[in-house]
């Protein structure tokens, strides 16, 4: 869910600015004391108050807590100060390794998330028969909860299940999706890509419709191919909206999986399918071990600012080579 | 490029059969008996049998769950649009010190992930009393989603034309009078937006229900889902039944406002 209400971060930031970022500088004086009363001149105040109130105790003091938490002990050391301690058993937890080797190939598999949802905008927006009917449908599984999307495909990815038989029906063998540590990992992840593809979908439709057609009609009148037509009208003038779904997704794959994980494998089988995300939660529920939890937590926090930024960066550059 | 199109409208309708077919077997699952169940999963059921579905209503507590989730989404919705219209208009429309500022700063808090503060946040909730409480959850919802609701609040006040804030002091309104008379009802669209997309959030959401509200008689929906399956192993079709009570709601409010939610969506990605 985290990573759903961030996706609305991005290229928008500059625009709401506008209004306010030109306030400090010439202040209209008559404007704010045209009617002098004191509560007329709080009244921006008095509107912003709660809200700013709410964030700084319940999500920014959280956050500075948390991080000076995580160089305080567990358990009998509980509040003395450990140095950094928690961070090096992080760093010998074997399931804490796992959950970065799984965050190792979230990012491997990344484009393909990317992909997927960018080559079908693409063709609904270049009309394909049933155009109209595939938007809706791709994107409602993006509006269902992970834990029923996990819940659902409990039983199709049962041993006896839909997905087996229709495997078998094509000649090949039953899959264990829920039970063999090397292939676990790739069903939930392939599950999240399924629930949320719509997502990305839909804000890849809308950077289509700020594209110029023009465009588009220059390259069939010049005869380009598909493939053609994507590489050099589409790829770059929807530059920025990849750069956002890159990062959205990345976002999503972090923080929004925890429902699944929950669910659909509780970590395992043999511990094979954890993230950092499940990892804090455990270590602060079931292994009360809340401190090793924070360091775990502004781990992910670094993870997150890292993959944020590298992201930007090579997006950054790969778009300019284009232009 | 023509004939491209009729190639890959087949992988697409494959799709979009993948897309619905495991919500249709769901259905299809929740509507047998167990015995049916046992015998044959994939046929089709012969008739429409409700029996599992009153059964995970009442004796799984779906009844009781389904009743808390409404309670919760609706304050945390109700409070989220509030504050969130409060600052947005405000940070948008008024000039004051430190404005954008404060802006910068709900940007900021837009990029915490809630896993990141989750463990110094239960002990903020345990040491006030608000951990297991209605009103605990409610402000963990708003806490969580606020920056977003007022990021978009804020930009969309930000298209109304300052003219009419100005027509409106002239017309002797005070900033209050401003807000609740004018940009409240003014906002209403916006407000619609982002409430559906908050509620959808919230009645999804797991891991902020499984931190502040642990307790059985507080279990939220989604919560009641994921003790589901180790109560009822032996019983899919009511498994099934339980899956499907709580998407419905979800199905439903998709059908009528999937515009409003894509709106939401994609707002902060197309503008700029």
């Amino acid at each position: 869910m985290a990573g759903r209400s961030l996706s609305s971060v991005g290229p928008a930031v500059a625009e709401p600015t506008e209004g306010t970022a030109a306030a400090p500088a010439p202040k209209p004086a008559p404007r704010r004391t045209r009617r002098g009363s004191r509560a007329e001149r709080l009244a921006p105040l008095v509107l912003v108050a709660p809200a700013v109130l709410v964030i700084v105790v319940l999500r920014l003091w959280p956050l500075v807590l948390g991080i000076n938490f995580s160089f305080t002990g567990d358990g009998e050391r509980n509040g003395t100060a450990v140095g950094l301690d928690n961070y090096l058993t992080l760093l010998d937890d074997p399931l804490f390794q796992t959950a970065l080797r799984n965050v190792g190939l979230l990012v491997l598999l990344l484009p393909i998330a990317v992909a997927i949802p960018g080559l079908l905008a693409t063709f609904v927006y270049l009309k394909v028969p049933g155009h109209r009917v595939y938007r809706g449908v791709y994107f409602f599984p993006a509006v269902l909860s992970p834990v029923i999307v996990a819940a659902i495909f409990n039983l199709l990815l049962a041993f006896d299940g839909p997905l087996n038989r229709l495997l078998g029906t094509v000649g090949l063998g039953p899959v264990d999706w829920l039970g063999d540590p090397d292939v676990t990992i790739f069903a939930v992840v392939g599950v999240h890509v399924w629930a949320t593809f719509g997502m990305a979908l839909v804000v890849f439709l809308a950077g289509f419709s700020t594209l110029d057609p023009s465009l588009l009609d220059a390259a069939r009148v010049d005869g380009a191919t598909l493939a053609q037509t994507i590489r050099h009208v589409i790829v770059p003038g929807l530059s920025r909206t990849i750069q956002f779904v890159f990062v959205t997704t990345m976002i999503g794959m972090l923080t929004s999986m925890f429902g699944l994980l929950y669910v659909m494998t509780g970590g395992g089988p043999e511990g094979s399918t954890y993230l950092p995300e499940y990892y804090i939660w455990i270590k602060q529920g079931q292994m009360n071990q809340p401190a090793l939890a924070s360091a775990a937590s502004t781990a992910l926090f670094l993870i997150m600012l890292l993959v944020g930024l590298a992201q930007i960066g090579v997006l950054r550059r790969t778009a300019g080579k284009e232009d | 490029m023509r004939r491209t199109r009729w190639v890959v409208a087949i992988p697409m309708a494959a799709l979009a059969l993948a897309t619905i077919y495991p919500l249709v077997f769901t259905a299809n699952v929740a509507m047998k008996t167990r015995r049916e169940y046992v015998l044959d999963r994939f046929s089709v059921t012969d008739s429409l049998r409700w029996d599992n579905i009153v059964k995970a209503w009442s004796s799984v507590g779906m009844s009781r769950y389904f009743l808390n989730s409404v309670v919760v989404v609706a304050c945390s919705v109700a409070v989220l649009l509030l504050l969130g219209s409060m600052a947005g208009f405000a940070l948008a429309r008024l000039r004051f010190r430190g404005s954008s500022t404060l802006f910068l700063g709900v940007l900021a808090a837009l990029f915490v992930p809630f896993q990141v503060i989750m463990v110094p946040l239960a002990r903020i909730m345990a040491d006030t009393g608000l951990l297991d409480t209605y009103p605990g959850l409610v402000l963990a919802y708003v806490a969580q989603f606020l920056p977003f609701t007022i990021f978009l609040l804020t930009s969309y006040y930000a298209t109304v034309p300052p003219e009419i804030v100005d027509a409106a002091r002239i017309d002797g309104n005070t900033t209050y009078g401003v807000y609740w008379r004018i940009m409240l009802p003014m906002g209403a669209p916006a407000l619609l937006s982002v409430g559906v997309l908050n509620a959808l959030f919230c009645w999804n959401d797991v891991l902020i229900a499984l931190l502040v509200m642990p307790s059985a008689e507080h279990r939220t929906l989604m919560v009641g889902v994921t003790s589901l399956r180790g109560q009822y192993s032996d019983d899919i079709p009511t498994f099934a039944s339980g899956v499907l009570i709580a998407a419905v709601p979800v199905l439903v409010v998709y059908l009528f406002l999937q515009r409003q939610i894509a709106d939401g969506v994609t707002a902060g990605a197309t503008k700029g």
